[in-house]
């Protein structure tokens, strides 16, 4: 999207990384740590993405869905907001909002056929319900800006838009939203942090072409560094963990 | 964030008064914001009958009005939802230029209608500037408040723009105020399309009637080139291109001051930039607005001083039968199809259509045949005088469809972990190291 970010509602929303990684109360109560939390987004990013391909929907719509379930969590507890129905819902509302719409029911049949587990199981009235209150979480601020589209004019400056570079960057990019950078960091530096992870494994040397642009270094190095610790961490699918927290959100408080 | 907490915005917040109408989406009426003393219009959005939760185009407007914090652009104060129903909350405008227009007691001096068009480009180049297009331009969806003050409304048609090579459908805007280019079809534009509706616009407060009364598309485009002349491809070289494009018979341009007999010069040399037919050459906002028209004198009227209509005498005066000059044209009357057959198809429609705007309903039958369409009614009901234009808001419906364009996923996501090691981790620290 090409509206002017400097003067939008995301980047007044941006917030400090102890602002995001809060846990509510209500989830606390039922023994719920910070590393679970992230852990439950992290799944629901998946989850989102893993319905998106069925519906086939845009990348962007994906990742503005992933945008409001994680802002959702920043002033909502998982235990009054389940996210097994909020991820589907942001996905839905994000499609309306960027103007590729999916259908309710398609998104619950596909729900239905990726699980068998009860728990996921929504039905159409369920989602259409969690839309009016999704949509008061987020105050209703609807825009979101993603670095996607930074991302290829910085390819094209660096001259660097070769076809292992973009895919390596891009995926890179699509990542990060198993984070919470896009509530903390303006998009163009998380595509500059993905352009420099991917130029170093690529053994592409494009330092001077960084000490060119105005920007702090610092904080591109912060975040490529959040980035490779994210995938340190996650190297292998934690199943079970993920299991484990949910069973503790179950607990009756 | 500044706004409230969300869990204090209750429906009692508010003070229901009598009701200002039916729209597209659900009832539109007055009240009074207990916390701030201030009257408004509450738009309660219905859910749709097809069970596809929040109005989609209800959804757009609010996306867009949060963003767009303007003084010449309508305020969108606050929403809530209430039994189930989304409600939005905007200011409360007392009418429109529409009905300034139209209203035969009210004289515009040169001074009064460059203070309208300022406000109205004023609004425009905020949203430009925001990558905004406002698609839907006319004069009765500027709204004017208690002050005078001029405000875009309706942007349930609106749209970001700017990425390149996104498509977009062409069946924007009520037929009169519809850039040539969209006439001929094409699906990538800009923000040209609200300069040539601006432009309308500025003639109509000059002229008192609608300057380009189409009754079709073929005939609106036949309109268009009786007053400018039939455009040469050294005008606008692209024209041929368009999908749409068939080849009109070449009339001459007559003078422009004799279509505009008592504008200035400045005036006139403004609308002809506003009305250049190759949109890259076409003016910006932003340069009509540095114009020298807005420099030289009458200086623009302050807007509390402008004429407007009088409320009181307005209802009453009406009498539906003589009926004012200025009505909107028919709209479109078939969902959007690719191409093609969009004429004869129109031009079966537009009768049906007439009739009904000879009706006096608000009903903007577009579908045609789909009588689920709501009611249409825009913001003009704000204003508390009759409606009489059929509406585009209930063809929206069928733009979502245009609108779903690319849905495929563009490149699917990636699992890198197993590509990106410790190796690259210590590589990216030892570059730092080295800085």
């Amino acid at each position: 999207m090409a509206a002017n970010f400097w003067t939008s509602s995301h980047c007044k929303q941006l917030l400090d990384p102890e602002q995001v990684d809060v846990v509510h109360q209500q989830d606390k109560d039922k023994g719920i740590t910070l590393e679970e939390f992230k852990l439950i987004k992290t799944h629901m990013a998946n989850y989102i993405l893993k319905l998106a391909q069925h519906v086939k929907v845009r990348q962007r719509v994906v990742a503005t869905a992933v945008t409001y379930m994680r802002r959702v969590y920043t002033r909502k507890s998982m235990t009054e907001y389940d996210p097994r129905l909020v991820a589907p819902t942001c996905l839905y509302l994000a499609s309306k909002a960027e103007e590729s719409t999916v259908q309710a029911r398609l998104l619950v049949f596909y729900i239905k056929k990726l699980y068998s587990d009860e728990k996921y199981r929504y039905e159409i009235k369920d989602i259409l319900e969690m839309e009016m209150k999704i949509l008061e979480a987020l105050n209703y601020y609807l825009v979101v800006f993603h670095p996607y589209r930074t991302l290829s004019q910085l390819l094209q400056d660096a001259g660097m838009s070769d076809i292992n570079m973009t895919q390596l960057s891009w995926g890179l990019v699509n990542d990060t939203y198993k984070m919470d950078l896009i509530l903390i960091h303006p998009p163009y530096l998380i595509a500059l942090a993905c352009i420099y992870i991917a130029s170093v494994h690529k053994e592409k040397d494009i330092t001077s072409w960084f000490e060119e642009l105005r920007v702090d270094m610092n904080v591109v190095k912060n975040i490529s560094m959040e980035i490779l610790d994210f995938y340190e961490s996650n190297k292998m699918i934690a199943d079970e963990r993920i299991n484990t927290a949910f069973s503790k959100l179950a607990l009756k408080p | 964030m500044t706004e409230m907490d969300p869990s204090k915005k209750v429906a009692d917040r508010y003070l229901k008064r009598e009701v200002l109408g039916e729209g597209t989406y659900g009832v539109v009426y007055k009240a009074i914001d207990t916390k701030t003393g201030q009257t408004v219009a509450i738009k309660k959005i219905r859910l749709g009958k097809q069970k596809e939760g929040i109005n989609f185009t209800a959804l757009r407007e609010i996306k867009l009005l949060k963003e767009l914090k303007d003084p010449n652009i309508i305020e969108l104060i606050d929403a809530f939802p209430h039994k189930g129903n989304l409600h939005l909350v905007f200011e409360f405008m007392e009418t429109d230029l529409e009905a300034v227009i139209r209203d035969r007691n009210i004289f515009l001096s040169p001074a009064d209608i460059k203070s309208y068009i300022q406000m109205t480009l004023k609004g425009l180049a905020f949203c430009h500037k925001k990558w905004v297009l406002h698609r839907d331009m006319k004069p009765n969806n500027l709204l004017i408040g208690p002050n005078g003050q001029l405000k875009l409304a309706d942007f349930g048609l609106a749209r970001i723009f700017g990425s390149p090579d996104r498509k977009f459908t062409h069946q924007v805007f009520a037929r009169w105020y519809r850039a040539p280019e969209l006439l001929f079809g094409t699906k990538q534009y800009g923000s040209g399309v609200d300069v040539w509706a601006a432009a309308c616009i500025f003639a109509e407060l000059l002229l008192r009637r609608p300057f380009l009364q189409g009754t079709s598309d073929i005939d609106q485009l036949g309109k268009i080139f009786a007053a400018f002349g039939t455009p040469t491809s050294s005008q606008w070289p692209d024209m041929v291109y368009l999908p749409d494009y068939v080849e009109y018979q070449y009339v001459p341009a007559p003078p422009l001051r004799s279509l505009f007999p008592m504008a200035s010069d400045d005036a006139l040399d403004l609308l002809s930039k506003m009305f250049t037919y190759d949109p890259k050459v076409r003016i910006s906002v932003q340069q009509a607005l540095e114009h020298r028209y807005f420099s030289s004198a009458p200086p623009p009227t302050d807007p509390p001083k402008l004429p407007r209509p009088n409320p009181k005498s307005r209802v009453s005066d009406y009498n539906p039968q003589e009926g004012p000059t200025v009505l909107s044209p028919p709209r479109k009357s078939r969902r959007v199809m690719p191409d093609r057959d969009r004429f004869e198809g129109n031009s079966d429609q537009a009768e049906k259509v007439d009739d009904r705007v000879g009706e006096r309903q608000a009903v903007g039958d577009i579908a045609g045949k789909n009588e689920q369409v709501p009611m249409s009614i825009d913001f003009s009901i704000f204003g508390s005088k009759p409606l009489s234009r059929p509406t585009i808001n209930s063809f929206r419906m069928s733009l979502v469809l245009a609108c779903r364009n690319r849905l495929s996923m563009d490149q699917a996501s990636k699992g890198l972990s197993h590509h990106l090691g410790l190796s690259s981790r210590s590589i990216v620290q030892t570059f730092f190291l080295n800085k």
